[in-house]
């Protein structure tokens, strides 16, 4: 039943790929969790060595994009590995049968199970009026999450909607949506959680939390808001490619003007970036090479990671950008010339970094003011 | 004699539906199906900017 039982490290293949490219994988998604590339080899043994952990997969107030994004994880060897890595015994969209026979599939593997299962979660919770507002098989996803969550080795939150509330808790929240990792606290359940928040998140960031479990039984580091730190540990606005302009004062302040063709910071169309934890313009997405996430398309982040920010702040109302400390000077961003003079060199850079410097403090100051923001929806 | 069979969920689709159908010697006599979810996305809607409505209307569906 279980190819990976069969399949030691020492056979010709492993899931159906040659020992060498399931290596790279492993190290590869290793890095992708600054982990040391030697973690690979160990990565690749616990996928291997031990029975695919059984996952157990929750819909709620969802719009199935989560499991779309997974689907479209196009590494060449992702799609495959996940369908073998784990175990999956329930997912609404994906069980063969119906009704019954799903609601009694799930009985029997929570049962089996008990206690040893991963409990993925998408969708928030209604919680408004006993939670009627979202119902499978006759129970409410209230009542199924506690259920599951009591059992559950871990509780992996995935989207933004099960990590902090998303699209349906937006203003008026019309049926009590609610955050998973809310719900079990309130009901006093200690299962671990970790939120995988977007809309929808990167896929591997997602595998990556996975696999971390799969190899070390225990969850990564995560922040303040039960987010991994290998990639929520940043805001966008720091690894932002567009980050440049928006130091050197450029922006683009409608779509399509001069601005917006060149390709210049989007601060000033409501881009989130600068009060948003994610990985975006680093992992980026469907892996079809650079440029692939929203700013990277033309249009502002909107904070879809980030509690009290995507669907709540007005789209093209500007970031409060509480995290950004100006640097006290800028060093030297242009490379030397050959055959000038080390000192006329320094010299140069020094008075140009003097120039940029003060040009991104003035910006950078500026910030946050009320009275400037006003100035900036006139210009 | 009609009985009635429900058959919720069903899978292998998007989202929460139920289905209810009565039977009366094997006949299928009346059906009914049913959204098991509701969000209020027209409710959130409401007063809102008009150029940041796509953001909440294409999460009707996410696939």
């Amino acid at each position: 039943m279980n190819k990976l039982d069969k399949s030691g490290m020492d056979e010709d293949t492993i899931c159906g790929f040659s020992r060498r490219d399931f290596l790279k994988f492993c190290s590869t998604m290793a890095v992708g969790m600054g982990l040391p590339v030697g973690m690979g080899e160990k990565i690749a043994e616990a996928v291997t060595a031990q029975k695919r952990p059984p996952v157990l997969w929750l819909s709620a107030q969802e719009c199935t994009g989560c499991t779309e994004t997974l689907l479209r994880a196009s590494h060449p060897t992702l799609e495959k590995l996940i369908l073998e890595l784990i175990s999956l015994e329930y997912h609404e969209t994906l069980l063969v049968g119906s009704g019954k026979q799903a609601e009694d599939w799930r009985m029997k593997a929570m049962k089996e199970y008990k206690g040893r299962y991963i409990l993925v979660i998408d969708g928030s919770i209604p919680i408004k009026d006993n939670g009627i507002y979202c119902k499978i098989g006759g129970k409410t996803a209230l009542s199924l999450l506690v259920e599951m969550a009591t059992d559950a080795a871990a509780v992996v939150a995935i989207g933004s909607c099960s990590s902090w509330g998303g699209i349906p808790s937006s203003d008026p929240n019309p049926t009590g949506a609610t955050a998973a990792h809310e719900v079990l606290k309130s009901k006093g359940i200690k299962t671990p959680v970790v939120n995988i928040p977007g809309c929808p998140p990167n896929p591997y960031n997602f595998l990556s939390t996975v696999l971390y479990y799969v190899t070390f039984k225990k969850l990564p580091e995560l922040d303040d808001q039960a987010r991994p730190k290998f990639a929520y540990g940043r805001i966008i606005h720091e690894n932002c490619e567009r980050r440049p302009h928006f130091d050197a004062g450029r922006f683009a302040l409608q779509f399509g003007d001069e601005g917006h063709k060149k390709g210049h910071c989007l601060y000033k169309l409501g881009c989130k970036g600068p009060e948003t934890f994610a990985n975006c313009p680093v992992q980026l997405f469907n892996d079809v090479g650079s440029g692939a996430w929203p700013v990277g398309t033309g249009h502002p982040c909107f904070g879809c990671t980030e509690k009290g920010v995507g669907f709540t702040v007005p789209l093209h109302s500007p970031a409060r950008p509480k995290y950004i400390t100006p640097p006290s000077f800028f060093t030297e961003v242009f490379p030397g010339k050959e055959g000038v003079a080390p000192g006329t060199k320094a010299l140069a850079a020094g008075v140009a970094g003097a120039a940029i410097g003060a040009a991104g403090a003035a910006v950078l100051s500026g910030l946050g003011k009320k009275d400037d923001d006003k100035k900036d929806k006139g210009e | 004699m009609s009985k009635r069979i429900t058959i919720d969920p069903i899978t292998r689709i998007e989202g929460h539906l139920r289905i209810d159908c009565e039977i009366d010697n094997g006949k299928v006599t009346n059906a009914w199906s049913s959204g098991q979810m509701w969000r209020g996305i027209e409710t959130i809607l409401k007063g809102r900017d008009p150029r940041e409505a796509w953001i909440f209307t294409q999460r009707f569906c996410g696939v």
